[in-house]
């Protein structure tokens, strides 16, 4: 019984730590069931803690609906030797994730970017193309 | 055509450099620089970034990991990296339903290897219990369970939500004690005066300022990351926090979740161990929420980086759009 009991209480535990995935729960803030796949021009770049924004203008029917996109810190980044001035205005990216639970769109409509890809096919904050591979301090060359 | 002399002098030096010289290396003990005011030096920007985690993980037996199962951690992380960033066919939508995750792997840096202390990888950072596990009381974690429940899925106003978002600490024990690694921004910067060590912690900008050969506070004072104070134990600075503010009492990350009553006692210790390594230590006694001690090490390893302002409240559009998501439920 207590096993049982054990097992339960750290299942609850874990399940909350999954969503604990950085600064704050991704799933409080977007909706599983609003998926985005968004084509737009970068308008503006905030490059701010807790987490970066990238702000998309898209047109659809002739009408302009500015986008805010959710990404991480950019202290990583910055430390990498990305900067707001690797995506510069006017840049045509393309966003998939999640819109917001809240779809007012006033001022704004918000959502998260699982990545972001250039009209060429590549991506940029991707960890694995070399761009912002994390780093653990370990290797002398890295310095 | 040697001569007896220089077969003399010939020996002496392959003596000295084959064996003296090793032997020599093998005792030579770090000699740790000094503050102007006297104090070991331990000031600079470090970091514990790591594969290696609090806990380890039951695919490990010991704590002691070999160079081969070094390697698959890191090909593995590699790989699992590369599924994180690239789940999605070239032009595919994300599917609804699925998990909304989070933002990939670039934004993150959480290292690349397990750690090494004395030339060996480790498969946890706890040390004791030897199984590499917290010794949690399970009863004490069953009565947190329903105040944590509540803490992520209350959204009435700012203050029901997490410390982190509400940029109060950093999430999980980035700030200690004990300092445990996360995700991302496992950056210190230590800073010493005459009778004081500040502790400068990336994640959320928090600060631990530490008071050297004094008494604490009094108890009614909760502070946010304890109340430290410490002393020098030779070159060793050591560290023993007591409490601990309620608040912070269950802290979550994905790579660890510990809770710290506010009557636990924690003991800390710094040791420079060489010019670009710091070996941390920690002794965690806290009765109501473990059956027993608990211990753990790590490398603080030098880094080169500056230490980024993490300035969470200016840019926390976060937590507008978590409560705004939060009415927008209610009224469905």
């Amino acid at each position: 019984m207590r096993n049982i009991f054990s097992y339960v209480v750290f299942l609850i535990l874990f399940s909350f730590s999954y969503t604990i995935y950085g600064h704050h729960a991704f799933t409080a803030e977007f909706d599983a069931n609003a998926p985005i796949n968004i084509t737009g021009k970068v308008v503006k770049v905030e490059w701010i803690n807790p987490h970066a924004w990238v702000h998309v203008e898209v047109l659809k029917e002739s009408k302009a609906t500015i986008w805010m996109v959710e990404g991480g810190t950019p202290n990583t980044l910055i430390r990498n030797g990305l900067t707001k001035n690797s995506i510069k205005p006017g840049t045509v990216i393309n966003v998939r994730g999640y819109q917001s639970k809240g779809k007012l769109c006033l001022p704004r409509c918000i959502a998260n970017g699982r990545d972001i890809t250039f009209p060429d096919g590549s991506k940029v904050f991707m960890g694995s193309s070399g761009t912002g591979a994390p780093r653990d301090g370990s290797d002398p060359k890295e310095r | 055509m040697v001569n007896g002399e220089q077969k003399t002098s010939l020996m002496k030096f392959l003596f000295i450099t084959m064996i003296g010289l090793p032997l020599v290396l093998l005792g030579a003990e770090y000699e740790t620089p000094k503050t102007w005011f006297g104090d070991p030096d331990l000031q600079g920007t470090w970091t514990n970034a790591s594969l290696t985690t609090l806990e380890r993980p039951d695919e490990y037996k010991s704590l002691i990991v070999n160079e081969r199962d070094a390697l698959i951690a890191k090909r593995m992380t590699k790989e699992f990296v590369d599924a994180q960033d690239n789940y999605l066919e070239p032009g595919e939508t994300p599917k609804a339903g699925a998990d909304v995750g989070g933002y990939n792997t670039a934004w993150m840096d959480f290292g690349t290897e397990l750690f090494k202390i004395n030339g060996d990888y480790r498969s946890s950072i706890i040390t004791y219990p030897e199984d590499g596990k917290l010794p949690r009381r399970w009863i004490g974690w069953g009565k947190e369970a329903i105040a944590i429940a509540r803490m992520f899925r209350q959204a009435d106003h700012p203050e029901l939500r997490s410390l982190g978002e509400r940029c109060i600490v950093g999430f999980g024990s980035s700030g200690g004690p004990p300092m445990l690694n996360v995700l991302y921004n496992n950056n210190y910067q230590i800073v010493q005066s005459p009778g004081y060590v500040m502790i400068m912690v990336e994640m959320n900008h928090d600060a631990r300022i530490i008071r050297l050969n004094s008494e604490f506070n009094p108890d009614n004072m909760r502070r946010w990351l304890g109340d430290s104070i410490g002393f020098w134990e030779g070159n060793t600075l050591v560290v023993k926090t007591k409490n601990h503010h309620p608040q912070q009492k269950f802290r979550a990350a994905i790579r660890h979740q510990i809770l710290i009553s506010e009557g636990a006692e924690i003991t800390e210790k710094f040791t420079r161990v060489g010019k670009n390594e710091i070996l941390y230590q920690f002794e965690v006694n806290d009765d109501e929420a473990y059956k027993d001690v608990w211990k753990g090490e790590m490398p603080l390893r030098a880094s080169q980086e500056k230490i980024y302002e993490y300035a969470c409240h200016e840019g926390n559009y976060a937590m507008a759009n978590i409560l705004a998501g939060a009415r927008a439920e209610e009224e469905q």
